[in-house]
């Protein structure tokens, strides 16, 4: 029974901390000194430095910190110009139109980028004032946006699925490629959505694009050619065996810092701005791991992670029946927490739950990303909700009753992963051999 | 409170908690005073966080610069020894100088829900934040230090394959010894590489989250001297 309270004290301690709004990394660590001192008589600050050091100092971060400062070189160029002129011609033809852009434009640059909220600047930038002028409705151009730009979660590179991957030592590689094919999916949905709008809200179409050569829409898109043949380059060297994905990311650097010197877009300043970003990116990611590891090891010591497993095992649930409710449990989180704390606060409980359950940690790496995507657009906390707001000016309440639909094609998603698991599971187990 | 030896004539705890704490308090009932002593050490102390993010962006470009070679090493047949291991290292020294940096520039996440309710919570919600963070910082930063020079003491050397020059390790070792000393230091280096000593690579956990712990002291002071906190969060990371 005494387990039993100081169980409740340490979920207790656990929630007070992140709810006082202690830095989630710092508070990490304050939970599991806590834990330590509650569960075992080992010295806590000796282990949390062992723990810490170990994780801190590892070859497959390397990965993060690199794809970090990719997407911010790319960030800073005129890429965000490019991408709606580039795109435009191509999607006009669709029915939608123009409203298309904005899931092709994140799609593209997600493939750059492992972060949403870089994606939705980027594309938001030059799509909101293009769309708005051509009469576009309002809660179409921001809903889709917000939705889509959560595919800068998943589709590689994806800091959240480095970070699970370091969680729970998986391969980075393996997980980014089981990454794309649901990535695109998705986009499909969201641009299926788009579709149906089109053909449901016939009022709301605005007027018809101007008709273009195909030499023009070329011409138009040659600024785009550049960062395909970039995502290209590092999703196909993982792919082909070629690089890990820590080697895939230098390469990433390199292209990126050779796109914007071709674009005259790179001085000092911006390369500066970049390396500084990316920085201060990895240190707070870096913070939150430092915490999530000394949390897992302190967890390891409650028992807690064991007894969830052992009583969900008890249950004899169908997995089908604890993803669901993993789903309702990640919404709920991701209401409060973004996507990268939700993955690490919880991984040291629920990877023996799904290894028990005899999940594929691989695949439940796609779900975890698909189901902490819909955190950044679900009030009160979403971290797409705030930088749209601070880009259009809208009310949080109205931004996210324009993502709604975006969270329930979320869903539906989910529902597809579980139907067809192949999707995430195909590529990665395609992939030729990768060096170490 | 084990562990934690005499340090002039106080345990080590009083130093790095209690002084602390009682520091903060004064500050906030002695504001004028507290900000016209305090000023010019808070522009020092901005210049001391900026030039840790420096040096934290120089071990990042370090990264990629160890794996390119390793790459271009892989690919001309030639062995690189223990990149992995250097690249960690070097990931480590980003991380840690950065922690101080980051937060100065409100790149650390925090959930601010509560933060955000009124005047009130904005003051004293923050300012228990940011104490519970202190603490939490101050102790992370004191266990670091102890394992650092704990790997020292041990010479614990690496688990991998990763060597450096024994001159680089002697110039190491200059910094954390007496100057009449320094002779012996040399006399003992010889030109053969060694294991790298794991307390190398462990120096920037100790300063990184020390300087995390002091910006985390020092951010609490300031708000309760000013009564607004300095971090301002940026739209985009």
């Amino acid at each position: 029974m005494t387990e039993f309270y100081a169980t409740g004290i340490f979920l207790f301690v656990l929630f007070a901390l992140l709810g006082s709004s202690v830095w989630i990394g710092l508070a990490l660590v304050g939970v599991a000194y806590v834990g330590m001192e509650l569960f075992t008589a080992r010295p806590a600050g000796d282990a949390m430095i062992t723990t810490i050091w170990t994780g801190a100092s590892s070859w497959t971060l390397t990965a993060l910190p690199l794809f970090i400062w990719m997407g911010e070189i790319l960030y800073r160029t005129r890429l965000s110009e490019d991408m709606f002129r580039g795109l435009s011609p191509w999607m006009r033809w669709l029915p939608g139109g123009l409203l298309h852009t904005n899931i092709a434009g994140c799609t593209i640059f997600a493939a750059v980028s492992g972060s949403s909220a870089a994606t939705l600047t980027t594309v938001g930038k030059m799509s909101i004032p293009e769309l708005r002028e051509r009469g576009y409705p309002e809660y179409m151009i921001i809903g889709t946006l917000a939705g889509a730009a959560t595919l800068g979660l998943m589709i590689p590179p994806s800091l959240t699925l480095i970070v699970y991957g370091v969680s729970i030592n998986e391969s980075i590689t393996k997980l980014f490629l089981a990454g794309v094919i649901p990535g695109l999916v998705l986009a499909g949905l969201f641009m299926a959505y788009i579709i149906a709008w089109y053909y449901i809200k016939k009022d709301q179409r605005p007027a018809p694009e101007p008709s273009m050569s195909l030499s023009q829409m070329i011409k138009e898109s040659r600024f785009l050619i550049p960062v395909m043949i970039l995502v290209f380059i590092v999703i196909g060297s993982m792919y082909f065996g070629w690089a890990t994905a820590t080697e895939a990311a230098a390469v990433g650097v390199i292209g990126a810092l050779s796109l914007a010197l071709a674009q005259r877009s790179l001085n000092m300043k911006t390369f500066t701005a970049s390396l500084m970003g990316a920085t201060r990116t990895s240190a707070m990611i870096a913070l939150i791991l430092m915490g999530a590891s000394f949390l897992s090891l302190s967890m390891g010591f409650t028992g807690l992670p064991r007894a969830l497993a052992g009583w969900i095992d008890s249950l004899d649930l169908s997995p089908i029946v604890l993803i669901a409710a993993l789903t309702v449990f990640y919404i709920i989180l991701g209401m409060f927490l973004d996507g990268i704390s939700s993955v690490v606060l919880t991984m040291a409980i629920v990877e023996p739950m799904i290894r028990q359950a005899g999940i594929d940690v691989i695949w439940f790496g796609v779900f975890v990303v698909v189901v902490v995507e819909m955190a950044q657009v679900t009030p009160p906390i979403g971290f797409n909700l705030f930088v749209l707001q601070g880009m259009t000016k809208h009310e949080i309440s109205y931004i996210s009753r324009t993502a709604i639909p975006m969270v329930g094609l979320m869903i539906l998603m989910v529902v597809i992963l579980v139907i067809w698991p192949e999707l995430a599971t195909w590529l990665p187990e395609n992939v030729r051999n990768t060096p170490n | 409170m084990t562990s934690w030896p005499d340090f002039l004539g106080m345990p080590l705890w009083i130093w790095v908690f209690v002084l602390p704490s009682v520091f903060t308090v004064l500050a906030r009932f002695f504001r004028p005073q507290a900000k016209q002593i305090l000023s010019p050490l808070w522009r020092w102390l901005d210049r001391v966080y900026t030039a840790s993010g420096v040096v934290a962006s120089f071990f990042m470009v370090l990264i990629l610069v160890i794996i390119i070679f390793q790459m271009m090493a892989r690919w001309t047949g030639v062995t690189f020894e223990g990149s992995t291991e250097f690249a960690g290292y070097a990931m480590a020294a980003t991380s840690f100088f950065a922690l101080a940096h980051a937060l100065g520039h409100g790149a650390h996440i925090r959930v601010s829900i509560l933060l955000n309710l009124n005047h009130f919570t904005r003051l004293w919600l923050n300012a228990f934040a940011m104490f519970i963070a202190a603490i939490t910082a101050t102790y992370f930063a004191r266990y670091a230090i102890k394992t650092n020079f704990l790997s020292e003491m041990l010479n614990d050397r690496t688990q991998g394959q990763d060597q450096i020059p024994e001159w680089m390790l002697s110039m190491f070792e200059m910094v954390v010894t007496a100057p009449w000393n320094w002779g012996q230091i040399w006399s003992n280096t010889s030109e053969a590489w060694v294991y790298t000593p794991v307390w190398v690579p462990q120096l920037p956990m100790s300063i990184g989250t020390t300087l995390l712990a002091i910006a985390l002291w020092d951010h609490l002071i300031r708000l309760l001297v000013n009564g607004e906190s300095d971090i301002k969060a940026e739209t985009v990371q």
